[in-house]
This record gives C-alpha cells, sequence and structure tokens, in this order.
C-alpha cells in the first residue's frame, strides 16, 4: 500500500465541515450532521475517531457506547482505507440525531472490490454497533465506491 | 478516625521515635515498628484506589511510602491524633501517584485530578446504575458543569494505560470469569472466520484475551467487563482498543505495510 508523492500523501490534513442538512438523517429527531473528508490514510484515522467519540460525548451518550462508537468508526475506517484506490479520500458523515448518531463511511476503490463478512472484523463492528451494513456503489465521478453504514444508539437498555 | 485499639501499642513508639535525634542507632529499629503496625492503614487506604486503572500493588507501595513520610513528620508535641495526620498525607501520596506517574502527554493538574474524581463517580454510578453513566450522570454527581466533565474525558485519553503485565487481581472471582470466557471459546468455535483467530488470540496476554473474548464472543457490555475482571471502565476501553489494532495489523499483514 505504499504509495510515496501521491497528492493527498502531502496534503493529509482533514476537512471538517458542519451544518444542518434537513432531511438526511434516518429516523432522527433533530438534524445536526458532521462531514470529515480525509485523505484515505491511515495516519488520518485518529482524527476521524476523534470526532466520533466527541460527538457521542457531547450527545450524552453512555461511555460504553461512546467507547463502543469510537472502535466501531476505528475498523470501519481501517477496513475501508485497506481497499481504497490510489489517491481515493474517505469520506466520513456522522448524523447526530435523538439518542443515536447515524455513521457513513465511504471510500472509493478499485472495480469489483467486495467487503467480506465473513471475517473477525466483520464481527466487531457487528457486535459494536447497533446495525452495521455495507454497499457498493459509484462515486459521483462514476468511480466504484464502498460505504459502511452504521448506528449507534446513546445507551444500553434504555 | 479515632485511634483503634489495634494501634493502641504504638501510641508511645511514636512518641520515643519523635523524640529521638537525626543519628540515633535506635531509630532504624523503631521506624521499622512503626511501619508494620501501621501497615493495614497504609494498605487499606490503596485499596480505596482501586479498579482506577493501577496496579493494586504499585498503590500500597506508593501508600507506604505516604505511611513513612507521616511517621517521620509526625509530631507528638504539638497535640492531635497521628491517624488524623497519617490518612491525609497517606492519601495525598496516592493521589500524587495518579496524577503523576500515569500520563502520557502534560496535562494540566486540574484535569489531573478531575480524572480521578471521574472513575471514582463512574464506578460508583456503574454499580448503582447497572450501566455505564454517561456524562450529564458523572457531572450530577460530582456537582460539576457537563463541559468540565466532557473535558475531563477527553482528557482521559491521554492517560497511559497501565503497563501490559499488570496482572489479573487473583481475589476478584476468576473463577466467575473463567466459567465466562469458556462460554465466549464455545461461541468462537461456533463461528467460521476466513483468518485463523484462534492463534493470533493465543499470542494476547491472559487479559487483554479475556476482554475480547468476553467483548466479542461473550455479549458482554465495557462495564459488565470491568466489574468481572476487577479494572476501571475507561481500562477496558483503553485495552479493548489497543488489542483490536494489534489483532488487525495481525489478521491482515499484507494489506497493511504502510
Amino acid at each position: 500500500m505504499i504509495r510515496p508523492d501521491t497528492p493527498d500523501r502531502t496534503k493529509g490534513l482533514a476537512s471538517v465541515a458542519q451544518e444542518d442538512v434537513a432531511g438526511t438523517v434516518h429516523g432522527a429527531g433533530t438534524d445536526n450532521t458532521v462531514e470529515i473528508r480525509t485523505a484515505a490514510r491511515p495516519a488520518l484515522i485518529p482524527t476521524v475517531r476523534a470526532v466520533a467519540s466527541d460527538l457521542a460525548a457531547r450527545a450524552d451518550f453512555d461511555l460504553d457506547a461512546i467507547s463502543d462508537l469510537r472502535m466501531a468508526v476505528d475498523e470501519a475506517c481501517a477496513t475501508l482505507v485497506a481497499m481504497a484506490a490510489p489517491g481515493a479520500s474517505l469520506r466520513c458523515t456522522f448524523a447526530v440525531g435523538d439518542e443515536r448518531i447515524d455513521v457513513a463511511a465511504r471510500v472509493e476503490t478499485g472495480t469489483g472490490a467486495q467487503l467480506p463478512t465473513d471475517s473477525f472484523g466483520w464481527r466487531v463492528l457487528q457486535t459494536l454497533a447497533d446495525q452495521v451494513a455495507v454497499e457498493t456503489g459509484e462515486e459521483d465521478g462514476g468511480r466504484p465506491a464502498l460505504t459502511i453504514r452504521l448506528h449507534k444508539l446513546a445507551g444500553h437498555g434504555l | 478516625m479515632t485511634a483503634d485499639p489495634q494501634y493502641a501499642h504504638l501510641t508511645p513508639l511514636l512518641e520515643e521515635y519523635a523524640g529521638l535525634d537525626a543519628g540515633d542507632p535506635r531509630r532504624e529499629r523503631l521506624r521499622e515498628q512503626l511501619v508494620t503496625g501501621y501497615l493495614p492503614v497504609a494498605q487499606h487506604i490503596a485499596r480505596r484506589f482501586n479498579h482506577r486503572g493501577e496496579p493494586l500493588d504499585d498503590l500500597v507501595q506508593v501508600a507506604t511510602v505516604g505511611l513513612i513520610n507521616a511517621i517521620d513528620r509526625f509530631d507528638p508535641g504539638k497535640g492531635g491524633e497521628f491517624f488524623s495526620f497519617a490518612v491525609p498525607t497517606i492519601s495525598g501520596e496516592v493521589r500524587r501517584h495518579f496524577r503523576d506517574q500515569s500520563w502520557s502527554m502534560r496535562v494540566p493538574r486540574r484535569l489531573k485530578d478531575m480524572h480521578v474524581s471521574i472513575n471514582g463517580a463512574v464506578s460508583e454510578l456503574s454499580q448503582t446504575l447497572g450501566r455505564a453513566p454517561r456524562p450529564s450522570e458523572i457531572a450530577d454527581h460530582l456537582d460539576l458543569p457537563v463541559s468540565e466533565v466532557l473535558e475531563g474525558l477527553e482528557a482521559a485519553e491521554a492517560y497511559r494505560s497501565s503497563s501490559l503485565d499488570e496482572m489479573l487481581s487473583s481475589e476478584d472471582g476468576s473463577a466467575t470469569v473463567g466459567e465466562l470466557v469458556g462460554d465466549a471459546d464455545a461461541e468462537l468455535d461456533r463461528v467460521d472466520y476466513r483468518e485463523s483467530l484462534r492463534p493470533l488470540l493465543a499470542e494476547l496476554a491472559p487479559r487483554e484475551r479475556t476482554i475480547v473474548m468476553l467483548r466479542f464472543f461473550g455479549n458482554r457490555t465495557q462495564t459488565q467487563i470491568a466489574g468481572e475482571v476487577g479494572i476501571s471502565q475507561m481500562h477496558v476501553s483503553r485495552l479493548l482498543a489497543q488489542t483490536l489494532s494489534r489483532l488487525r495489523n495481525r489478521l491482515d499483514p499484507d494489506d497493511r505495510s504502510f
């Protein structure tokens, strides 16, 4: 996976945009979405997971749920980054709703990339998130892409 | 704290010790007697700080240092009980240990102190609620604004995870943990992964393996694991995250040569 001198490796900064996006939140009350786009590089995943954990803490998730979401985002991003096409970016959207956060993590891949669901990594995602699914599709530019969607509820047995 | 009859015989020794010159050869032996005699006090205080991410053995050692300081500095001539002087001295030493020894980056002292209070609150609230508390509940419990608790939780990320060789404390029902892991093990057998997980799990330190097994194959929350293994929820969280990332790198070595 070493690709020296691709533009993304030198840029490498995360851009964080916070905005109110009406109608994009699945089954949630208030619309409060945060989107982060980074180069699809492992070194930037800690930034993304820190955002996830911060959003969950501010939404008053219980400590188990905060930590679970943080690890789930870490796992999802690591999985996607490992499958990313050269020069791809990783885009993570966090929709903070009432007592839940919906996450969509997406990366451009090579043609025919499939995410195995019989892996330990998938088990990890299933355990940490309340629900997780994978989608294959195309980016706007027509490049193939993989998306992991998951959501986490604010607490256990509430 | 009033004088316990268990310690009554030590009071005259304290007075004798305080009366001796610094170079007196009898000091050494007296001090030893006093430290041994009051040791249960130091152990008791150390145990109050257990399950907050530091090994109990270390805490007892630090508390003993506090006890020695208390014995050296106590002045019976000023009046007052030894206990009312020793207890804050020993607790202060243990608190300082939490503050100074366990941080991987510079964190203001206020936040370090808050980390100790938050950890204590989490452990109490988890017991009463039967689940992990929310930041708002921690704030209520400590009578702090939520914003400060959030700041404290964020700072907790800089808290060094204790040494990997920190052992499962044997007094905390390892038998139950053993049974639970047995159930998780059976669950692991039922799942067929594309990777061979078992040899990798076998390479983990026993506690890390226990935690991973209970979380991913034993259907336990971090808070439940914390209670069963006898460490704090935040410690479980750190160990799980570290172990997952180590496993991930080992599971997929070809793709991960960044």
